[in-house]
């Protein structure tokens, strides 16, 4: 058998192939393991770090592998196939090759339906063919290991060598030569022009007919009539129908400001944060999950929007997955990941609070950097993600130090009728937000005056608006019908070494959070903005 | 090898690791040892993580720290005092700073700095480091009673450069409700410069915006974190 062995370039392109299934699987895996808890009782075997970005880079070169392989058959690759049965192949084992071949193309099929931007479904069933493609990997390398062991290791690695006329030395060398190329081209270009272009339309800083832009949520000046809007797909969110929601763009500048108004399906208004509820022992702090840092029930609903001059896959390359993808840094407490920069540069992270936030009329402004050291003190490591300005600005939560168990509130209403609207219905925005003064620091003679059952909010707003760096983000939301719609402006520049200016070509990704601490929806492709020529209306 | 033994190889192998991942869940983070332990407010020692807790022994310096809060007593961080120090006469007589009779009620006392000039809520007329200390200790925190203003050296042992942005330079996961601005120590009759200067003497003050140290006039309203050494909890 050591004399008929396969070709090099079917080694070549057998190997190829092989390592690229595989790292996609595993990358794959891994990405799954964000929304499907029964993938991530399996994490410790899956790698960890800017996976996002390598399971496209293995995508590519399955794709042209693929491509090279069907060109090679339709050109003359027949004729070889013929003749080099050598291992007696019973009928099973081309069976499995060929049951390979559409699970392949329906993970290439869904892979690229879900990178142009996804629909319901094509989720699931990308997922599904990546079992398929993993059921297939141990049928097919598992059989041949059992029947031909070593053997079968080494006719896929060593290939015939016997003596070859100049010209096929020649041949060969380019052709390898022109794939290697081919990978690169086509890879930087999936990487550098995959972006969703959203112009940014110029309006005059001052117009006499128009009035001045008013940050509220309410895109009715005439000024946004001018914006064309663009939809994108997101996913993978906790709580949203099917974890996915549509977010709809539009995006203006006047030379100093830019505004950016959002509108997202959410089928419901989440204002209940964290809401302390008042048992036989004592307050407890509604949960269900947070305490490892992944509330999905009682959360207020959030946006979020990241700035970057860099438009790599996986928010600008700071999205690292895994428990613990720095060695020498904290693990996180949900093994999801979290976000840091690995190159030193700066994104900015706007973060917009249902409540936290929204009654300041502000969004957080928050940045990713370079990973935080640790600190011994903090039970939560952020890694990169860190706040912009002085401590928890304007809000802090209502009680001395949190456990899970029961807690002391820091205050408490004078009079128990202060909370009667949330009793019920459950109360608008304004009553999920305490101002400092409405309330009196906690003493236990006024505590005995709740009942058991009682419900009160947590977020306290110690001051109105948040001061220095933080406070460079204006926005404001609202609820209507299944739908949020958000006001954001800042300044295209605002001097601190904090922001990242915006101009041409920065890059944006969204992401929204149904009452939801971490467990966001996604998108892939990054949204570039394209400034629309001043003069063009 | 024969085939079934390769083949029980193949599968045991890998089913075996998928079912070690499944069992093994990996475990939450750990604290770390860290030089500085959370005081609960009778003196006792909590885990790192855990809280509230109203001191912190820093092992280092085998000091106990006072921990600002926000619940409006005499701790709240946002309360601001002027420096003012009440003297026996006995004590007046070992200083080497001159004393300023202020009380004029002919008792044999001699106060040094200004009273009341500091904002917080609760003394009846306003604020300065005596009443501060003179409460603490009353109040007996963390089971101590020698509560007192720490000296330039003892403050800047917690200056911590590696604040986050925007943050006082201090370990807020420690010393929560810092805030970005000058706080008391202990050491006075220092002279004055450029803008103070016709005052003559203040007080030393560390900045926990840059960890500097500056001399202010005592009738400044600066914030304070109170000191104590040989205490039970921490030595
Ligand atoms: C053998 C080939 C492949 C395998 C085994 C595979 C496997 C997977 C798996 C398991 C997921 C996670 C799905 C989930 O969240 O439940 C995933 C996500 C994804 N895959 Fe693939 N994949 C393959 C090829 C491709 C190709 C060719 C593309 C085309 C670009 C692609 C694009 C994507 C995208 C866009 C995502 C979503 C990423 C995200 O959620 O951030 N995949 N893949």
């Amino acid at each position: 058998m050591t004399t008929n062995r396969k070709s090099l370039r079917w080694i070549l392109l057998h190997s190829g192939a092989g390592l690229a299934v595989i790292c996609s699987l595993l990358t794959g895996l891994r990405i799954a393991s964000l929304a499907r808890p029964q993938v991530a009782r399996f994490e410790e075997l899956l790698p960890q770090g800017q996976v996002i970005e390598l399971h496209f880079a293995s995508a590519v070169a399955i794709t042209l592998i693929v491509l090279i392989y069907i060109a090679y058959r339709l050109i003359g690759g027949r004729r070889a196939a013929g003749h080099a049965q050598v291992l007696q192949w019973p009928g099973w084992h081309r069976a499995i090759i060929r049951a390979g071949y559409p699970l392949l193309l329906l993970s290439l099929v869904s892979g690229w339906l879900l990178f142009a931007g996804g629909a319901r479904g094509v989720r699931d069933l990308h997922y599904l063919a990546a079992f398929g493609v993993l059921v297939y990997l141990a049928l097919h390398a598992g059989l041949y290991l059992a029947r031909w062991g070593r053997q079968s290791l080494l006719r896929i690695a060593l290939p015939y060598w016997g003596p070859r006329s100049l010209r096929r030395w020649m041949v060969g060398s380019t052709l390898l030569v022109f794939s290697v190329l081919l990978f690169t081209g086509v890879w930087s270009a999936t990487r550098e022009q995959s972006h969703l272009p959203l112009t940014v339309t110029h309006i005059p800083l001052l117009h006499p007919e128009h009035p001045p832009m008013a940050i509220d949520g309410r895109t009715d000046e005439p000024q946004w009539q001018g914006a064309a809007p663009i939809t994108v797909y997101t996913d993978g969110g906790a709580n949203f129908d099917e974890g996915e929601t549509e977010v709809t763009l539009r995006a203006l500048s006047n030379g100093e400001e830019f505004y950016l108004a959002v509108r997202w399906r959410d089928d419901t208004e989440s204002l209940a944060h964290l809401p302390l509820m008042k048992t036989e022992r004592g307050w407890q702090v509604q949960q269900q999950g947070f305490h490892n840092f992944d509330e999905t029930r009682h959360y207020e609903d959030k946006f979020a929007v990241l700035l970057s001059s860099s438009c790599t896959f996986g928010a600008a390359g700071t999205t690292h997955l895994g428990r613990k993808p720095l060695k020498d840094r904290p693990a996180n407490w949900h093994g999801k990941g979290y976000h840091y920069s690995s190159n030193g540069q700066l994104h900015d992270l706007w973060h917009w609070k249902a409540v936290r936030t929204n009654d300041m009329f502000l969004a957080d402004d928050n940045f990713i950097g370079p990973p935080d050291q640790a600190r011994p003190g903090e039970r939560r490591y952020t890694a990169g993600y860190q706040q912009d300005g002085k401590e928890s600005g304007a809000y802090v939560m209502n009680w001395q130090w949190y456990k899970p168990g029961v807690i002391l509130p820091k205050r408490l209403p004078p009079d128990p009728k202060q909370l009667a609207a949330l009793q019920s219905a459950g109360g608008d925005a304004s009553e999920w937000v305490i101002p400092w003064f409405d309330y009196k620091p906690y003493s236990p003679k006024q505590d005995a005056n709740y009942p058991e059952g009682t419900v009160m909010p947590s977020v306290i707003y110690n001051s109105n608006r948040f001061e220095g760096d933080r406070a460079d983000v204006r926005a404001r939301g609202y609820w209507q019908d299944g739908y949020w719609h958000l006001e954001l402006a800042r300044k295209l520049v605002t001097g601190s070494p904090l922001d990242v200016p915006i101009n041409d070509g920065t890059c944006l990704w969204v992401s929204a959070f149904d009452r939801a601490q971490v467990a966001h929806t996604r998108h892939t492709r990054a949204i570039r903005l394209n400034f629309a020529p001043e003069n063009s209306r | 090898m024969k085939i079934w033994q390769r083949a029980f190889m193949l599968t045991v192998v890998p089913a075996a690791t998928a079912l070690a991942a499944l069992l093994h869940q990996p475990d939450f983070p750990q604290p770390t040892p860290h030089h500085f332990t959370k005081i609960d407010y009778n003196g006792n020692p909590l885990p790192h993580w855990s809280g509230p807790w109203a001191c912190v022994c820093d092992q280092r310096t085998g000091l106990l720290w006072e921990v600002k809060t926000d619940s409006e007593t005499i701790h709240d961080g946002l309360w601001t005092y002027s420096w003012y120090q009440e003297n026996d006469g006995e004590f007046v007589a070992a200083s080497s700073n001159p004393g300023t009779p202020t009380n004029g009620l002919g008792r044999d006392t001699f106060n040094i700095g200004t009273p009341n000039n500091g904002d917080c809520y609760f003394e009846d007329e306003r604020c300065d480091t005596a009443d501060l200390i003179r409460r603490t200790r009353k109040e007996q925190l963390c089971g101590e009673q020698n509560w007192r203003l720490p000296t330039t050296g003892e403050l800047h042992s917690l200056v911590f450069t590696d604040a986050k942005a925007g943050q006082p330079k201090i370990d807020t996961a420690y010393f929560p409700k810092t805030k970005r601005g000058d706080y008391w120590t202990s050491e006075q009759g220092e002279s004055l410069q450029k803008v103070y200067k016709h005052l003559r003497r203040g007080a030393l003050a560390v900045s926990f915006v840059d960890g500097q140290s500056i001399t202010i006039p005592h009738r400044n309203a600066a914030f304070v974190r109170l000191v104590t050494e040989n205490s039970k909890s921490c030595h």
